[in-house]
């Protein structure tokens, strides 16, 4: 039954990266922009997920909408105030934009995770799950919270589908990540394009900051480890590509699983580097990325 | 040094293919030392892929490269430098943080690791070559301080520190005024006295005519013809190429009646860093007229359009129906219904087709975008069969067809066309043409069209500006052209 | 130059008007002033971002470490941590020379997080978690060690600095500024690009596997940690990119500001990392650069 355990754990965690990746690829993709302070956005929006629950007392429900917006808030704020004055910056050379935005922003999440831990202490919660109890699959004892987390996973997944492939809006976002200039030759303002996809990125990553204090536990001192899980999926699934970074959150969940179920957890993160290092040796544009 | 002689360089059956594209087919050429010789062809006949060939940046599929008799087709760039090639690159580059002299000190050190003293010889090696091209009162100076021509001095100062016995030219006189063209022909003549060979490569015979002893001339990849200047203005091929078939001009042309201006171009200047691309150019559009503007690339047509469709900053005065354009932004110019289709196309190329266009048409209510998407069926009706393929996977004419559609969604007063036709086989160009046409008689559309192809500006175009280092150099209706505008133009 | 005897000469009278608490402090600033100024030497004359400088430290560290551990002289372990930062450093060369943008500065993150986890697995020689102790020091004296570090970070403050005004620094910027420009010119971009990486390992890792025999001991958290990293990149930028000089001073400033604020306790990094984002929105030339820009203004 090993391998039921291994494959049940393997899709949560699974469902999980995927969410955490997408928002990340999202803002490649569109904007250009890797955030190295993503870690440290899902947890300010799992920390207040947490506060609503339990302190303030209003139970796992309202502790959804309270992470979501925690998540957008966050969002917003990096945009704000880190990535847009760089890059409307007349003192930096354009080649040297890049290297600063990610810099600042690997800034920006230390801050934040300081500020968290400042606020929260540094030991990590959980929420309470949103719906307790236990549900029987062959020997395996299931906690519900799981399997929900991972439908609300691929629900979000697919309403960003359908916002993407079936909305005007979502049609921007494509056009965007395809070719910024020629939205501007077609009328279209980017600065909008970008203040939505900003939003769309707090909202992401704010849900799984709220699922993964539901799952996992979540504390200021995970937010280095999750960017960096974050990043290792998106490159190894192609930079900008959703696709891909769906395929390898589920790959790179599994091989986490695998390992530690069969060898030690404590060397899970293992294969997936030693993947990520390999990939960039030989194959830097990822499994669906394009040179 | 004394005088070299004999080939210096000798290029043998070169190909070389991108894709599906046959950029360069079978060429061969020599260049013997104190000679200067002219590669000239327009827009996409080969001459850039030929010089990165040459230097090592790209690979030739078939063919050989030969320098000083060695055979250099496959060597790394900085072992062909070495061996005695150097280049004067189209756009100067220098290090930014290093002053002139230090620029020029590069030239003269050696590919090593360990280079400890003789600084002091390097410093006054440098200083000599700074003197001799006329930098000498500039060279503690950062590069970001200098004048265009200066810029280009430090580019020469490094060719004559390193002393290639052969020298590859990219566009030697753009940009600079009579007199700074004066002094530096006189330089590159120099090298010739020195018994180098010198390679100028450049879009029409007219630029190089005054140094160079011998011309060749490319068109799509092939080595069309060789003599001297007077003789290939005069080849028939060549003016063929140049000015396009003689019956051009006949087709019928809308009548003319004064039509109210709809942009008017008022002293318009732009640079670039320091390189002047438009001196004060002034015309107008009016409703429904189609204009022209002919020039070789680097003439200034593209820059002209960026700064109209508010992708450049300006000097002077851009006036559009009525009001100062200055303050919008591009987004909102498009918008306003000047719509710019560039050279480059930009299209979403991942994208469906039927994609591409819905996004251009997200403006408009459903029912206008459905009207004006049956316009465009009618026009482009290849467009409508291919409605779900990807752009990138469309070919030359039909990504053509789909940008001019694009833009067309946007229902534009003025359509700004820059280069439609190239790259594009007779064929497609044909039905870009047709479409053009049908265009005009549907709707009352301004077109502003840019080209360096000259017969396909002929058969549309009510008035032609003839477009020269950033100045209108004539103005007139197409069948005048050939008459009076044609022999400076080759 | 004067401005670099100045301060030598400040920081030289130290031990007599410090504490052994200032003398301390300024031990490790040396070192690490030493780590900054390899990474500016990597940044600006060969434009590559390392965002993992602790890869290259860590190396060096661990193995001196190891080495000394095992039984080798404190001579025998710096030079075995010398020889593995520099394997590293070649190690990190070679993707450097294919891959762009961000795509290098992934690796770079990478090869720390690879590191760490080998530090982990590999725990009967190398401490994991706890650390690793070392059997020899420098010294008790803070003074001695104290001057040990000036004189490193002093050393390599002069070779870097001329190197970086040499014909060889000149070929080096060319190099990362304009590769096509510096293979017109004859120059092979790739053997400068791994020259520049060899020489930022030598001294990282020679500082790196130094702070070890000086403070006995070695851990994740003192040479392998992003953060330390990052606080590495920050000194750089902060106090100039592209002077070598600026590195140093950046370090100085940095470390100086976390000591003085040490009594605020918790939002101590808070306080440091907000001012640093100021100061990099804001002063993106960095101490040293903004004062060279007054100076050629005024």
């Amino acid at each position: 039954m090993t391998a039921l355990r291994i494959l049940i754990d393997s899709l949560a965690i699974g469902s999980l990266y995927a969410l955490g990746a997408v928002g990340f690829t999202l803002m490649f993709g569109v904007c250009g922009i890797l955030n190295l302070a993503h870690g440290a956005t899902m947890v300010v929006a799992a920390m207040t997920a947490w506060m609503v629950a339990g302190r303030l007392g209003l139970g796992g429900v309202a502790s959804l909408p309270a992470g979501l917006a925690a998540g957008v808030i966050t969002a917003l704020a990096t945009y704000r105030l880190v990535v847009r004055p760089i890059q409307q910056s007349r003192a930096l050379p354009e080649a040297e934009k890049e290297i600063f935005i990610l810099t600042a922003t690997l800034l920006w999440g230390i801050l934040l995770r300081e500020a968290v831990a400042y606020l929260f202490s540094d030991s990590p919660v959980s929420t309470p799950a949103l719906i307790p109890g236990i549900v029987r699959l062959g020997r395996i004892r299931l906690p519900i919270d799981k399997l929900l987390d991972s439908f609300i996973c691929w629900g979000a997944i697919a309403a960003l589908w359908l916002l993407v492939n079936r909305t005007k809006m979502g049609q921007t976002l494509l056009g965007a990540a395809a070719n910024p200039r020629a939205m501007t030759l077609l009328g279209h303002d980017l600065a909008r394009v970008y203040r939505l996809t900003w939003i769309l990125y707090g909202l992401l990553t704010g849900l799984a900051g709220v699922l993964l204090a539901g799952i996992l536990g979540a504390g200021s001192a995970q937010s280095g480890q999750l960017t960096a899980s974050a990043f290792t999926i998106v490159v190894l699934g192609g930079l900008g590509n959703v696709y891909g970074s769906l395929i390898a959150a589920y790959a790179v969940g599994t091989l986490e699983t695998t390992t530690a179920y069969l060898l030690s957890p404590q060397i899970r993160s293992i294969p997936a580097l030693l993947l990520l290092v390999l990939i960039l040796y030989f194959r830097p544009q990822g499994l669906l990325g394009r040179r | 040094m004394d005088a070299l002689s004999g080939t210096e360089l000798k290029v043998e059956g070169l190909t070389k293919r991108f894709g599906g594209l046959t950029a360069v087919k079978n060429v061969s050429f020599s260049l013997w030392g104190g000679e200067i010789t002219g590669l000239i062809g327009p827009n996409g006949s080969g001459k850039s892929t030929i010089m990165k060939l040459v230097m090592g940046l790209e690979r030739p599929d078939a063919g050989s490269v030969q320098i000083g008799g060695e055979e250099t087709a496959r060597w790394a760039p900085h072992r062909i430098a070495r061996r005695g090639i150097g280049i004067l690159f189209q756009h100067s580059r220098p290090l930014p943080r290093q002053t002139v002299i230090e620029n020029i000190m590069l030239a003269l050190l050696p590919d090593r690791l360990l280079h400890w003293g003789r600084r002091s010889e390097v410093l006054e090696r440098a200083e000599w070559i700074a003197e001799r091209v006329g930098l000498s009162e500039v060279r503690h100076r950062l590069p970001a301080t200098l004048s265009f021509a200066d810029l280009r001095r430090i580019e020469l100062a490094k060719a004559l520190a390193r002393d290639p016995r052969i020298l590859l030219i990219d566009e030697p006189f753009a940009g600079l005024t009579p007199l700074e063209v004066e002094s530096f022909s006189a330089l590159i003549a120099g090298f010739r006295e020195n018994g180098r060979a010198v390679l100028l490569v450049d879009h029409n015979v007219r630029s190089v005519a005054a140094l160079a002893d011998r011309v060749i001339v490319l068109h799509h990849g092939e080595l069309v013809c060789e003599g001297t200047a007077a003789e290939v203005t005069r080849d028939p091929e060549v003016r063929r190429i140049y000015l396009g078939e003689e019956a051009d001009t006949a087709s019928a042309k809308m009548p003319r009646h004064p039509a109210p201006p709809l942009l008017e171009v008022d002293k318009l200047s732009l640079s670039y860093g320091r390189a002047r691309v438009l001196s004060e150019m002034s015309f107008s559009v009016g409703e429904g007229e189609f204009v022209a503007v002919i020039g070789h690339n680097g003439s200034g047509k593209t820059s002209l359009f960026n700064a109209i469709s508010g992708f450049v900053d300006y000097a002077g005065g851009l006036v559009w129906r009525g009001s100062d354009m200055r303050r919008l932004g591009a987004a909102a110019i498009a918008r306003a219904g000047i719509v710019h289709c560039p050279e480059t196309r930009e299209l979403f190329g991942p994208l469906t087709v039927r994609q591409n266009l819905d996004l251009a048409g997200s403006h408009l209510p459903r029912a206008d975008m459905e009207a004006q998407l049956d316009l465009i069926h009618s026009i482009f009706p290849r467009l409508a069969e291919r409605r779900d393929q990807a752009a990138q996977s469309l070919s030359g004419g039909e990504q053509q067809m789909l940008a001019i559609a694009r833009s067309l969604m946007m229902r534009p007063k003025l359509l700004i066309l820059d280069e439609p036709t190239l790259g594009l086989a007779p064929v497609a160009l044909n039905q870009i043409s047709d479409a053009l046409d049908m265009l005009r008689k549907n709707s009352g559309i301004a077109v502003l069209l840019g080209e360096q192809n000259v017969s396909f500006a002929l058969r549309h175009a009510d008035r032609i500006h003839v477009l020269e280092r950033g100045r209108i150099t004539w103005t007139g209706p197409a069948d005048r052209f050939r008459s009076e505008a044609a022999s400076g133009y080759i | 130059m004067w401005k670099l005897l100045a301060v030598f000469l400040l920081l030289a009278m130290v031990p007599w008007l410090g504490s052994a608490y200032l003398l301390g402090t300024l031990t490790v600033a040396c070192y690490f002033a030493v780590f900054a100024m390899s990474w500016d030497l990597l940044f600006g004359f060969a434009n590559e971002v390392n965002f993992g400088p602790t890869f290259l430290i860590g190396a060096g560290a661990y193995t001196a470490g190891m080495l000394n551990w095992a039984g080798i002289s404190i001579a025998g372990s710096l030079f075995g941590g010398v020889a593995a930062a520099e394997v590293c450093g070649l190690a990190l060369a070679v993707p450097a020379l294919r891959l762009t943008g961000p795509y290098f500065g992934l690796v770079t993150l990478a090869s720390v997080l690879l590191l760490q986890q080998a530090v982990i697995i590999f725990a009967p020689f190398t401490g994991g978690e706890i650390g690793l102790t070392v059997r020899d020091v420098f010294s008790a004296d803070p003074e001695t060690n104290y001057w040990i570090s000036l004189g490193v970070c002093v050393l390599t403050g002069v070779v870097l600095l001329l190197l970086s005004r040499s014909s060889v620094g000149l070929i080096l910027q060319a190099s990362s500024q304009d590769r096509l420009a510096a293979a017109a010119l004859g120059f092979n971009v790739a053997k400068h690009k791994i020259a520049a990486f060899s020489i930022s390992a030598l001294f990282s890792g020679l500082a790196g596997a130094m702070l070890v025999f000086y403070m006995g001991a070695a851990s994740i958290g003192t040479v392998i940690d992003i953060s330390i990293g990052v606080q590495i990149i920050i000194s750089a930028v902060l106090g100039g990119r592209r002077t070598i000089f600026g590195a140093a001073l950046g370090t100085l400033a940095l470390i100086l500001a976390g000591e003085a604020l040490r009594p605020v306790g918790e939002i101590r990094t808070f306080l440091v990392s907000g001012a640093a984002l100021v100061a990099i929105l804001f002063f993106p030339d960095g101490l040293v650069g903004q004062a060279s820009r007054l100076w050629r203004t005024r």
